[in-house]
């Protein structure tokens, strides 16, 4: 089956291409600096121990690529149900249509993952020659590639492949006689396991109370092993609440969205943000994830922080561990914001599909007596539902992950629990948060406006 | 919103009721000038207050044009539409809009419910976009029309959680619960089977003779328009034929009439 029949046209999948390339990109930076450090590393267990470093830094990148590109196949097909019925209606099976769509979402994302390792690769050798024109680097010879880059290639082709797969299973469920009713029919209800919700609850719950006595090793003196428990605390809890993310998001996002008021743009903005609490899930997930990151290693060393300042010790050792601090900090925030970047990247075509979507919707609403500014201040409203909780839900858990990580080294060392606040990073995850709701909202607000009622109706 | 003046009549007589609607040479052309489609051709009508109108005609006769024409939705290339005597073709969106907003009820022949709000929720719409609180008295109003159209039980239920027959009627509700000075209705029974059918029509007929309420009913449907105090006939654009109220026989063949007349 052409994959051509399925897909109107290769702009819905440009999204998937932009995932894939920034994956591609990032990962093959990744790997080619780790490259270059270990070769002018003398210590010969330096090398394996970047290369761990990187490879935990690019799976964050690919679980977060592949969320983005699921919820990308879902929402073009569900905008598309009518012509895959009809398609059904003349006779195309159910699992040709499906690889049709995975065969031509991989072919994107290998494309993408291409271009993408291409640019990394400059990119690596323009920061290489930059670091050793400054000195900060050795001069002698690198490695200009790796064969490691076949790597980070396979690894988006690959994850791309299943995302597309676990994506296209909506087409499985459209019954061919809906290609008749020339709608789609009404909106998919995904129940939840009852033991989703009980074995996510009970991890969360370990992982906190693994946290809990992290913050009592850290005051009772232990300094690496407290870090260790932390970590796996945080582990246990982020997994936990990344396996229940389908029950916690959609009701943090209802719950905040209540601040939005209760005209009725707002009222239908709200309710339509969590309509499909799967989609919902996956378009802010990625969100949750980078920014929860960001917060906690910035979290964590400005209470790290804070703790060095109190101390009474001399000038020149406090001055070198804020110096190493404030330099593992601004590489790790640096290294872990792409995950937002392509999470935002994912939330701002989301939000553009399914106004698509609701072409008719908005039609009626406009029939009905919505005005222009009306509607658009639905799409915004309901791009700041998502966006704005899913951040403020990262920066929550950052701040609380960060700072018991940092109590669970120098608990000892300080009165009470030190808070790390980092202000500057706030600051910037808020202003960018503004800037995403933006642009999420501004091509679908513009499109929508332009809907005429009588066009969206005419489709019935 | 500036009131015009006094819209002559159609056969030059002065009025003592105004019409809620009046259409004076409305031409609609859709496509470039090679590949033109005229869709309404000089029509010039007026719609009663406080009556039940019917237009019918074949496929592509253009009533539907004629509908959006009348509720502001889409503009004449020529002529006026004039709505409670506001001149619709000289407005802007924006201004059409919030006449639109107080003056017009819709109920579509696919119901167009919101489907993210609850069926009360559908049926108070229009005042939330007018940012309107419900007084006292549009609350009882309200809560009467839910009654009467047997919606009390399923006030909190969704679109989705309703049958055809059921958000049929919640659309009734919504386009009656502001008062608009018109209700427009496109193919109101098309998706629906004939019981349900004929509950929705006794309805339409029961808030013109209770309420006074003016509908104008798009249908090709003789039994529908047999509900209606007056048929209006259009055929390629034109208006063919004006009767009052008729049996459904007497209707069906005026409608072959129409087709034969086409052959």
């Amino acid at each position: 089956m052409k994959a051509s029949l399925v897909f109107g046209s290769q702009r819905q999948l440009t999204t998937i291409a932009v995932v894939a390339g920034i994956c591609g990109a990032y990962a093959s930076l990744l790997v080619m600096l780790s490259d270059v450090l270990a070769t002018n590393s003398d210590a010969s267990g330096f090398g394996a121990i970047l290369a761990v470093v990187a490879m935990v830094f690019i799976g964050v990148a690919l679980y977060v690529s592949s969320v983005v590109i699921v919820n990308c196949v879902d929402t073009v097909l569900t905008g598309m149900m009518t012509r895959i019925a009809l398609l059904r209606l003349l006779g195309a099976s159910a699992t040709a249509l499906r690889s049709a769509v995975t065969r031509r979402t991989t072919a994107v994302a290998a494309a993408g993952s291409l271009a993408g390792v291409a640019v990394g690769t400059v990119a690596a050798s323009v920061l290489r020659i930059t670091m050793v024109e400054h000195g900060a680097l050795r001069r002698m010879g690198y490695p200009v590639v790796s064969i490691w880059l076949v790597a980070p290639f396979l690894a988006v082709v690959l994850t791309t492949f299943a995302a597309g797969r676990v994506g296209a299973r909506g087409v499985l469920r459209v019954p061919p006689a809906a290609g008749m009713l020339g709608a789609a029919t009404g909106h998919v209800v995904t129940t939840t396991p009852p033991v989703r919700a009980r074995l996510s609850t009970a991890v969360i719950g370990t992982g906190a109370a693994v946290l809990l006595v992290s913050a009592w090793i850290g005051e009772d003196g232990g300094t690496a092993l407290g870090l260790l428990v932390a970590f796996f605390g945080a582990a246990a809890l982020g997994s936990g609440l990344l396996y229940g993310a389908r029950l916690v998001i959609p009701a943090v996002v209802a719950g905040l969205g209540r601040l939005l008021g209760d005209s009725a743009p707002s009222r239908i903005a709200r309710r339509n943000a969590v309509t499909n609490p799967l989609r919902t899930t996956r378009s802010t997930m990625g969100l949750v994830i980078g920014v929860t990151l960001v917060t906690t290693f910035a979290s964590g060393a400005d209470a790290l922080r804070r703790s060095v300042d109190s101390w009474t010790t001399s000038e020149a050792n406090r001055r070198d561990a804020l110096s190493v601090l404030t330099t593992m900090t601004t590489i790790l925030v640096v290294v872990i914001v792409f995950s937002a970047v392509i999470a935002a990247v994912g939330f701002v075509s989301t939000m553009s599909l399914t106004v698509i979507e609701r072409t008719r919707e908005i039609g009626v609403l406009r029939a009905l007596g919505f005005t222009g500014t009306q509607v658009r201040q639905m799409i915004v409203r309901e791009a700041m539902a998502l966006a704005c909780s899913a951040i403020a839900f990262g920066i929550a858990l950052g701040l609380l992950l960060g700072s018991v990580g940092a109590q669970s080294i120098v608990g000892s060392h300080n009165h009470g629990f030190v808070w790390g606040r980092p202000w500057l990073v706030l600051g910037t995850i808020v202003v960018a948060a503004a800037a995403l709701v933006m642009i999420a909202s501004l091509a679908p607000a513009r499109r929508a406006i332009r809907v005429s009622p009588v066009e969206a109706l005419r489709t019935a | 919103m500036a009131r015009g003046l006094p819209v002559p009549s159609v056969d030059g007589m002065t009025q003592t009721n105004p019409p809620v609607l009046s259409i004076r040479a409305a031409t609609k052309t859709y496509g470039t000038a090679t590949a033109q489609v005229t869709a309404l051709d000089s029509v010039s009508v007026d719609i009663d207050a406080g009556r039940f109108t019917a237009i019918m005609g074949p496929s592509g006769s253009g009533k539907t044009t004629l509908m959006n024409l009348a509720a502001g939705l889409d503009d004449p290339t020529s002529g006026e539409v004039w709505l409670d005597q506001h001149p619709l073709h000289s407005l802007t969106d924006e201004e059409r809009t919030v006449l639109r907003r107080t003056h017009v009820g819709f109920v579509f022949q696919a119901y167009n419910l919101v489907p993210t709000l609850t069926a009360y929720e559908n049926v108070v719409l229009p005042f939330d976009l007018a940012g309107r609180r419900l007084s006292s008295e549009d609350r009882a109003w309200v809560d009467r029309l839910m009654t009467e159209l047997g919606l009390e039980g399923r006030r909190d239920h969704r679109p989705s959680e309703l049958s055809g027959g059921q958000q049929q009627r919640v659309a009734i509700a919504r386009a009656l619960s502001s008062r608009p000075r018109i209700v427009i209705a496109d193919e109101p029974t098309g998706n629906l089977d004939t019981r349900s059918s004929r509950e929705v029509l006794d309805l339409l007929r029961s808030a013109v003779d209770d309420y006074g309420q003016a509908i104008a009913m798009v249908s090709h449907d003789p039994v529908a328009a047999s509900y209606a105090d007056r048929i209006l006939l259009i055929a390629d654009g034109r208006i063919v034929g004006d009767h009052e109220r008729c049996t459904p026989e007497e209707i069906a063949t005026l409608l072959i009439g129409l087709e034969v007349g086409a052959a």
